[in-house]
């Protein structure tokens, strides 16, 4: 069980600690954690596990705030992990966002959360319903009326009824004027592409997006016209998991609001939306670099905000880099980036330029690799097709809408 | 303008997030004491009294201590208003343990809340009540949880369950009947959501009470999908270890495969040593490393750390895996229940869960299901990059156990860039144990570009990797030899750069490591490494080409034709190599002319000579011993061949040719290198930090619950139908006690089989033999601290057994007769005061010899003549051990009366109003191995009646007391002439040890097995020595009284006048300033009387006579909580002026 939870800022400063068990946990861990950060490098950020001299460090590392949980005992450190991951999950959505100034403005409802998200160093309650309506969130209009009224209560006084329910995801009675359902295919291409334009490894990782915002008790199922493609699976609590096992189909009670029905793997794909074929000649300390961006397979509807991203090798003393199309930006930390855009009907965008290499290295002996994102509005990559959606315990016919979406994963071209 | 509009902008932007923070509370943790807070604290309006809350809480969040503000914040716990309420709870449970008896003042509030109609109100109160630790208020505690453990809401069930825990680390041995039987109702309960919580609770409280399972394993499977997904990681595990602990192991399954058993079971007395390497049982498509599987799954079962220190031993039954601790998934409904219940939950979206529920098919589903487990597995790849790393971890045991699981989908371990460098190791070492000859090409050529890299440690990585598949792969070994050829002698002009050094050091590395499966074949590659000797610069990867050159010169035309060339060319260079470089030359040389055979002989012995010559003048040391070493090794050799060569070939086999041959001969047989992986149950801590993190279990012994007869279900031969029937019946039963709802009953119905099965079950399934029973039931919930190492574990031992012993001799005073012993070693200075005995360093060990007469315990008053009508109670703690158990403490009580009236029938005894005192003693929370026989916290073992006291007269009586670690007073009545008078005592740390002699060496000895976390250091000042010699200027001494003596004397007494300790040794410093102390070092030690742990105590002082001196305490202890608090015993009356 966790003994403590403490959110550092990225400067390495202690901004809350919340002592979870009698196993009271200094403040000087935080020093002692920091300082192996300092001395190791970010390579230790990286670390979810870390066995310090007098405790066993989590870190989750979410937008520069580091949530560290401390234990002295056996544990699952997936479930500590897991678990600092839903506090940030829920005090991002809670503060529309997550910096070190949200976190100290509203350091009494993130110490309200912990509180009841966690009793004893075992989690507690943990499901963004309930504790939506335990603690409200700080929203602009509460805001106002705490400075008019004075009051500043965000408490409910009452427990939310979905705590007693079969359903603890789902507000009880739920009244909606306009009932609708959206559900949206939200899918993630990763691929890898090497040095010499094979594709290695190319597939889809997918959720089901659904925004439900339905009255009373709805039961949804929802299918696949090929749910055979699917490689794997995983699941939202409210999915029942006989009819999937028996039929492949999706059958639930939906939670009210944005949630995350399902996630799914498409593997083994044989082409990508565009190629990006990098090109590096060196030669006497000097190195000529030409990148070519085009459309490989139409999708069929627009690629737009595409980008190209790769660091330059460490052994680049400068560089002088152009495009005919789109911005090219280089970082202080040699990060480079050629924001594209669209592809224009007229002509292939390219990029090219040279890089100088430090004195006594004549040719690059290492290579960067490639990061590109894209994005295609109303197609799903996959070929994943909703079959149908059925709706039932409605007092009135709901809307209902569908969305696909693809984008750009980990999707990675060596040179 | 444009400049102008910027500003506005920049203005704007201001305003803007100006705007932004209004409402929030940012000014509060900006500067949250800017305005005073006690006054908002006493406000009649709750929106101050929540402001005030808030920057109190904003000062915690910022690490200061605001609980001086404690007795006002208290007050508020009585609000209507939630909001203050829950501000008040959360300041609460922060300081509550540090101002008890003020807290003690919101119980009532608490108490009246958990009758409050609101199920939120009764829930806090619950969880902040429980929560606040307050030994005294337990036993309401355990009343309050009783009651909502039986409330209408779920919620506030869960949050019963919850509060289980916190009680039973509160409450220790007393009531953990009481809080066993909550478990298992909670357990039944039929909302899942409580029995998440309840599976948590019953995890940390009694993980091996596998009855309570087994009442409603069946229950309990079914609900397991529906159960919170934190509920569902901990209930996973607690249903895995029950099935083992009743039906054993699964014949399929992978843990049993290179069991010899599992083939011929049926005469199951078959019990050979088995061969480790053993042909797989179903030779199909499983793929599995037998040794490496056999290792994890007796890794699984025994830890590590027992299993290692066994492989020493020829004797491995030591699992003794008889039949009948087998069982089949195919037949046993349990077994098949698990297994159905948790395949559903591989696809879950908590990560945590998917890898438990991966960890019970891994272990119990038979090989050919656990394939089951890989893609949920590798989808867990896909989620946040922490988790990332620990299913990666995971999944390297997997992958090494049973390669074929993951062979076909290697593309999934492929590297992407951005991965932290953690990641890519595992990645690489995963795919180098699962490569096959069908997927090795893709793999290589994945190498390929990971070796361009920028990263060139992970390129590093890389070249390893290749190396590691060549191995395994045999059939491959030319073409990535090749490939690391190429490697090696292409990157000539990178390799300058000190980078580009670690790649070719480990290329080199690797096709040693590939030549030496099989030297002969390789000769060409030799050969052209030898090549590029002159090219390569890093010294590592020349001196393993040299150590290359020496070693295969006999083999091949090639080679020897080249050496002499060679030689002469390193013999040219050799000042300018580095050191591994020259010793790997030198060894080289040897080889060679050991080896060679005929023309090039005399060259040769002149190249050596001359390579000898210069070693033997090189500036490193370790080069000239070596070059010396070996000339005289070599002397005899060389020289019988240049007087004539004629000679027989015997001459040259005399002795040191012998040994030359034997050392250099070269021709070692590679050794498999020993597996000492360590493995841990999947998804476990230890299995990411590779050693066992305290508490952690291995898997219960298999069939250790098959005794409990007392189980109708547990019988063996009854149908499943039968069971089911009594399963329900024992249910109704239990049901109807929920409801009739008195606690006494179901202790008394209940407990009395429950206590022998979990005594029973815990010795049987105990994995380190019978010594840890008692440690067992805590060992989730506690820092079980001891639990370590078992160096530690051992010394504990030892120290019980040498208490055992002297246990009848220390009888009389201890300090004074171990100073006695150890006086006697210095017999002849007894007249001095001290006598500087043997000196170290510039430290000089003295002893003092009359100290034991000095020793006063400090006296306390237990009743003074005014209160108790002219009888005056006094007591002080004796150093004595107490002769009816070593857990008692000797209190010597004198009683004096002060009247001119004789008094009759004194007499003190536990109060009886209360069950037990152990309500009013606050309990040392995590002392963990207290293994206590008795049910009340402190005893009382009734004093010997004063029938009469005549005026004036003083008697003293001995009392013993057991206080279990208890430091808040013991309430006592002190009857005389038939009045009650209530007293209390206050107990003392410093006697719940005694005095253990040991000499200095023993000392040091245990002081550095107790490192880190059970040493703790605390600085005070000591002040006592300062207003003394004015004293002693009156008094005339002849002898010269030197300070330094006098204030090792008031030091030590004021140690033994507190404590019960023993001394070992001072050390005073010999320093040239006579005025300074800096240095003086006294030793002490003692062990807990409970559980006879020893505490080691050094008081090291700084300073100078005439100033105040700092002192700095060092307590070693494995009981930290003990130890910390004896500490701060030390420390405070060590800061204490003397009176």
């Amino acid at each position: 069980m966790l003994q403590c939870i403490f959110l550092l800022s990225d400067s390495g400063e202690v901004m809350l600690e919340k002592q979870l068990t009698g196993h009271r946990v200094d403040r000087s861990i935080c020093a002692w954690f920091w300082d192996q950060i300092l001395t190791q490098g970010d390579s230790l950020k990286l670390v979810p596990v870390i066995a310090s001299p007098t405790h066993y460090l989590f870190q989750v590392v979410r937008e520069g705030i580091t949530f560290l949980a401390c234990t002295q005992v056996e544990m699952p450190p997936l479930m500590a992990i897991e678990f600092l991951c839903r506090v940030a999950d829920v005090l991002s959505d809670y503060l529309d966002g997550l910096n070190e100034d949200l976190i100290k403005d509203n350091f009494v409802i993130v110490y309200e959360l912990l509180d009841e998200m966690i009793d004893n160093g075992f989690p507690l309650t943990t499901e963004p319903n309930i504790l939506r309506e335990m603690i409200a969130p700080p929203n602009l209009v509460s805001k106002v009326l705490s400075v008019v009224t004075g009051n500043t209560s965000n408490m409910s006084n009452t427990l939310p009824g979905a705590t007693s329910s079969c359903v603890p995801w789902r507000k009880t009675d739920l009244k909606h004027t306009s009932n609708e359902v959206y559900v949206d295919l939200v899918e993630e291409m990763d691929a890898t592409i090497s040095r010499d334009g094979t594709l290695v490894k190319c597939e889809i990782y997918g959720e089901v997006q659904v925004n439900s915002h339905l009255s009373g008790l709805p039961d949804l199922t929802l299918s696949f016209a090929n749910p055979s493609i699917l490689n794997d699976v995983r699941f939202h609590p409210c999915v029942r998991l006989r009819p999937w096992e028996a039929n492949q189909i999706l059958s639930f009670v939906p939670p009210d609001g944005q949630f995350k029905l399902m996630s799914y793997r498409v593997k083994k794909l044989k082409n990508t939306p565009i190629y990006v074929k990098p090109q590096l000649t060196s030669d006497l300390g000097t190195c000529r670099i030409s990148v070519l961006v085009g459309i490989r397979n139409d999708p069929g509807k627009a690629i737009d905000s595409i980008t190209v991203q790769f660091r330059l090798p460490p052994c680049v003393v400068s560089s002088d880099l152009s495009s005919n199309h789109g911005a090219v930006n280089v970082l202080a930390d040699k990060t480079c980036s050629w924001t594209i855009g669209r592809i224009p009907k007229d002509k292939a965008p390219s990029m090219s330029g040279t890089l100088v290499l430090e004195t006594g290295v004549e040719r690059l002996h290492v290579f960067p690799t490639f990061q590109v994102s894209f994005r295609i509005m109303g197609v799903a990559l996959s070929g994943l097709k909703i079959d149908k959606l059925e709706l039932l315990n409605l007092p009135s016919r709901p809307y209902k809408g569908f969305r696909a979406l693809t984008r750009a994963g980990e999707f990675q071209v060596r040179s | 303008m444009l400049t102008q509009f910027g500003a506005t902008a920049d203005s704007l932007s201001k305003a803007s997030t100006m705007m932004f923070r209004i409402g929030t509370d940012a000014h509060l943790y900006d500067d949250p004491d800017d305005v005073s807070i006690a006054p908002l604290l006493d406000s009649k309006f709750d929106s101050e009294k929540c402001e005030a809350l808030k920057r109190l809480l904003a000062l915690i969040a910022q690490g200061f201590d605001v609980s001086s503000y404690f007795p006002q914040v208290v007050k508020n716990v009585a609000s209507q208003s939630l909001e203050v309420k829950k501000l008040v709870y959360l300041y609460l449970l922060h300081y509550a343990e540090k101002r008890p008896n003020e807290t003690l003042l919101s119980i009532n509030c608490f108490q009246k809340d958990l009758g409050d109609p609101n199920p939120l109100v009764r829930a806090w109160a619950l969880r902040t009540m429980a929560g606040i630790r307050l030994h005294v208020i337990a036993p309401l505690v355990l009343v309050a949880v009783g009651k909502c453990a039986r409330d209408p809401s779920i919620y506030v069930r869960k949050c019963a369950a919850t509060a289980l825990p916190k009680l039973h680390d509160l409450c220790l041995e007393e009531q953990t009947a009481a809080i066993e039987e909550l478990v298992g109702m909670l357990l039944k309960d039929n909302s899942p959501g409580v029995v998440g919580a309840a599976a948590a609770a019953f995890a940390s409280i009694c993980p091996s009470n596998f009855s309570v399972i087994g009442r409603n394993y069946k229950k309990l499977c079914k609900t397991l999908p529906d159960v919170e997904e934190w509920g569902q990681i901990v209930l996973i595990g607690i249903l895995l270890r029950y099935v083992i602990a009743k039906h054993g192991l699964v014949r399929e399954s992978l843990m049993l495969t290179s069991d010899p058993l599992v083939k011929h079971n049926s005469e199951g007395e078959d019990l050979e040593p088995h061969v480790a390497m053993r042909k797989p049982l179903h030779e199909t498509s499983f793929d599995i490393c037998t040794e490496i599987a056999d290792m994890v799954s007796r890794s699984y079962l025994e830890g590590p750390d027992k299993h290692l220190s066994q492989l020493g031993h020829v004797n491995r039954d030591s699992l003794r895996l008889d039949g009948s601790c087998v069982t089949s998934a195919k037949s046993n409904d349990d077994v098949k229940i698990l297994l159905q219940c948790t395949s559903p939950l591989l696809w879950s979206y908590n990560s945590a869960v998917v890898l438990a529920a991966a960890g019970v098919h891994w272990i119990m589903a038979p090989k050919e299901d656990v394939l089951k487990i890989v893609k949920p597995l590798l989808f867990l790849l896909r989620s946040s990059s922490s988790s990332k790393y620990v299913v990666l971890c995971n999944i390297q045991v997997f992958a090494k156990a049973m390669p074929s699981l993951f062979c076909p989908y290697y593309e999934d371990f492929f590297i992407n860039s951005l991965d932290s460098y953690q990641i890519k190791a595992l990645k690489l070492e995963i795919l180098s144990s699962i490569a096959t000859y069908s997927s090795i090409s893709s793999i290589l050529l994945e190498f390929q570009d990971y070796i361009r890299d920028p990263d060139r440690r992970f390129a590093a990585d890389t070249v390893a990797a290749i190396g590691l598949c060549a191995q395994r792969l045999p059939d491959v070994a030319h073409t990535c030899l090749e490939g690391l050829l190429f490697l090696a002698l292409s990157d000539g002009d990178a390799a300058s750069l000190g980078e580009e050094e670690i790649v070719l050091v480990q290329v080199i590395k690797s096709i040693k490591a590939i030549i030496e499966k099989d030297p002969p074949s390789h000769e060409r590659v030799i050969v052209l490494l030898l090549r590029s000797l002159d090219s390569m610069r890093a010294p590592a990867a020349r001196a393993m080409i040299i150590w290359m050159m020496g070693e295969y010169s006999y083999m091949g035309v090639l080679i020897s034709k080249m050496i002499p060339t060679i030689l002469k060319y390193l013999a040219r260079r050799f000042t300018l190599e580095a050191v591994e470089t020259k010793l790997q030359i030198i060894n080289a040389c040897i080889k060679v002319l050991l080896h060679i055979k005929g023309e090039n002989m005399s060259e040769l012995q002149i190249i050596v000579g001359y390579v000898l010559e210069l070693a033997n003048s090189d500036l490193n040391y370790d080069i000239r011993d070596r070059a010396r070493f070996l000339k005289n090794f070599l002397s005899h050799c060389m020289r019988s061949h240049d007087v004539e060569e004629v000679k027989d070939q015997k001459e040259y086999k005399d002795l040191t040719h012998v040994l030359a041959e034997y050392i250099f001969g070269g021709q070692r047989k590679v050794q498999s290198e020993p597996f000492s992986y360590r493995f841990y149950l999947p998804g476990s801590l230890s299995q990411i930090v590779l050693h066992a993190a305290p508490g952690y279990e291995p898997l219960p012994e298999p069939c250790s619950l098959i005794d409990e007869s007392h189980f109708p279900s547990h019988v063996e031969g009854t149908t499943i139908m039968e069971d089911r029937a009594i399963d329900s019946e024992t249910n109704d039963i239990d049901d109807s006690d929920a409801m009739s709802g008195s606690l006494e009953e179901e202790n008394t119905t209940d407990y009395s089989s429950q206590a022998s099965v979990s005594g029973s079950s815990g010795g049987g399934g105990s994995y380190n033999g019978a010594s840890d029973t008692d440690g067992d039931e805590e060992a989730g919930a506690l820092i079980n601290l001891s639990d370590g190492a078992p160096t530690s574990r051992n010394h504990i031992k030892d120290s019980e057994e040498n208490s055992a012993s002297g246990f009848t001799d220390f009888g009389e005073l201890m300090s004074n007769r171990a100073l006695e012993s150890w006086l006697n070693e210095n017999p002849g200075s007894s007249q001095n005061f001290y006598d500087v005995s043997h000196a170290q360093r510039s430290l000089a060990r003295i002893s003092i010899k009359d100290i034991a007469q000095l020793v006063k315990p400090k006296s306390y008053t237990l009743l003074d003549p005014a209160n108790g009508k002219g009888l005056s109670v006094d007591y002080r703690f004796s150093s004595e051990v107490s002769s009816i158990s070593p857990q008692f403490v000797c209190l010597q009580v004198s009683f004096r009366n002060y009247t001119t009236e004789p008094m009759s029938n004194i007499f003190l005894s536990e109060e009886e109003a209360d069950q037990g005192p152990d309500s009013f003693g606050k309990s040392v929370s995590s002392s963990e191995s207290f293994s206590v026989s008795h049910g009340e916290a402190a005893t009382l073992v009734s004093m010997e009646e004063i029938s009469s006291l005549a005026p004036g007269q003083t008697t003293n009586r001995i009392l013993h007391i057991r206080f279990e670690h208890h430091l808040l007073p013991l309430k006592l009545v002190l009857w005389c002439d038939g009045r009650k008078q209530p007293v209390k005592l206050r107990p003392d740390i410093g006697y719940f040890i005694k005095p253990l002699p040991m000499d200095i060496e023993a000392f040091s000895k245990k002081e550095s097995q107790l490192p880190g976390m059970f040493e703790y250091i605390r600085r005070c000042t000591f002040t006592d020595h300062i207003s003394q010699p004015n004293d002693k200027k009156d008094e005339q001494h002849s002898q010269i009284t030197d300070i330094f003596l006098m204030i090792c004397e008031k030091l030590a007494l004021k140690m033994l006048n507190n404590a019960n300790l023993f001394l070992v040794s001072v050390d005073m410093p010999v320093a040239a300033n006579l005025n300074d102390l800096s240095g003086l070092c006294l030793r002490l030690s003692g062990e807990i009387l409970s559980n006879s742990i020893p505490c080691l105590i050094t008081l090291t002082l700084k300073g100078t006579c005439s100033e105040p001196l700092e002192v700095s305490v060092k307590m070693n202890c494995e009981e930290t909580v003990f130890g910390l608090n004896l500490l701060n015993r030390i420390v405070n009356f060590l800061a204490e002026p003397a009176p």
